[in-house]
């Protein structure tokens, strides 16, 4: 019989693979709350008087985020300020940018709609229209670099102690897996739940959903009934981080246990791989933005210049 | 058995035979059930649940890039 392993109730939504457990809607909204909150506390993600900047999109992770880290604050723990940024993505971002401004109102928090084009001048359709480099990169990689610039810039100008990201198991697995078949050592050595840098002016990053999985995510949200964006963005399906996504969530098919095991094992080899391939870089400041840099310029500075100097 | 299925905004009456579950219709449809909620009349279930006669099952696609 199918019932509720903590309730009895009859009317279950998931039947876990990976450990058999059977919940019913409540049961699992509490149970994934939680969770979250035990990982947050295990992993000393969130200290008590931290300011919280929420990176906001309006899509489920976000909102589910919000949902969980707005009863910290509600309890006096934390402060949390949400922020959105509009990377200027005509046809899909209007509508995460509309669900992050009720959500914040809804749950009472703080929020700040930010944009490419006010820090940049630039979107980054237009980013991608124009771009005439000879070395290419993917919408995502300028994206990320401009997203993770704006998100530090904002963190001190509203005073916050901690950057919070709605990164699920399915992107910490994807990134494990890219940056493994990459060969990229130096990114592997700076996954994590929490950022370590040696430079004050980064502020801490974490990521207090990285084990629960995507789909999960998916059924909290539509079972709290929560407001949130689902759709696809139009840049999404050409990165190499797409092509890992799709192979590791079929292989969950036969394989429901593989993205714990993944993210245990890189955990695991993580102290020892920092260890011995961290490097000490010496942080300065960008000489145009102030950011903090490991180069003369940051990656967000140089690729504006490039593009000034382009044709 | 007529089965009212709904995907996003698009609706449509299947006809099955047999004893079918979600899983078995989602299969058909070429849908991967990774990447989905499903609900019927109203509620969510899981992929096991057997489809009666006259059921509304509703797919919210969960998943996407971005
Ligand atoms: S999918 Fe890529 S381009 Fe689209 S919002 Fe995410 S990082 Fe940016
Ligand atoms: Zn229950
Ligand atoms: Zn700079």
């Amino acid at each position: 019989m199918n019932e509720c392993d903590k309730c009895g109730s009859p009317d279950i939504i998931i039947k876990k693979k990976q450990s058999g457990q059977k919940l019913c809607s409540n049961c699992f909204i509490e149970s994934t709350k939680k969770k979250v909150l035990k990982d947050i506390r295990r992993q000393n993600l969130i200290e008590k008087g931290d300011k919280v900047l929420l990176g906001l999109s309006g899509g489920k992770d976000s909102v589910m985020l919000l949902d969980i880290l707005s009863t910290l604050k509600n309890r006096g723990i934390i402060d949390l300020v949400a922020v959105t940024i509009d990377e200027g993505i005509e046809g899909y971002r209007e509508e995460g940018v509309e669900l992050a401004i009720k959500n914040a109102e809804k749950y009472g928090v703080e929020h700040r709609v930010v944009s490419f084009k006010q820090y940049f001048g630039t979107t980054l359709d237009k980013i991608i229209q124009n771009n005439s480099l000879e070395v290419r990169r993917n919408a995502c990689t300028y994206c990320g670099v401009f997203r993770r610039w704006i998100f530090n810039r904002v963190s001190k100008e509203v005073g916050a102690t901690k950057i919070a990201t709605g990164h699920n198991l399915d992107d910490e697995t994807q990134s494990i897996v890219m940056s493994y078949l990459e060969g990229n050592i130096q990114n592997l050595t700076r996954i994590g739940p929490k950022s370590q840098s040696k430079s004050d002016k980064f502020t801490v990053k974490i990521k207090p959903l990285r084990e629960i999985p995507e789909k999960e995510i998916g059924l909290y949200v539509i079972a709290k009934e929560l407001d949130v964006h689902f759709a696809g963005c139009p840049y999404a399906g050409e990165s190499f981080r797409a092509e890992i996504g799709t192979i590791l969530k079929q292989l969950t098919v036969n394989h429901p246990t593989i993205m714990y095991s993944t993210l245990r094992g890189f955990d695991r080899i993580k102290p020892v791989l920092k260890k011995e391939f961290a490097t000490e870089s010496v942080f300065e400041v960008c000489e145009i933005c102030g950011e903090p840099s490991a180069a003369r310029l940051c990656k967000a500075c140089s690729f504006l210049k490039q593009w000034e100097n382009q044709d | 058995m007529k089965i009212n299925v709904k995907v996003g905004n698009n609706e449509d009456t299947v006809t099955i035979s047999g004893e079918k579950t979600i899983k078995d219709l989602l299969e058909s449809m070429e849908i991967a059930a990774e990447t989905v909620v499903v609900k019927k009349n109203d509620y969510i279930v899981i992929d096991e649940e057997l489809l009666e006669d006259g059921d509304s099952i509703e797919v919210i696609q969960v998943i996407y890039g971005g």
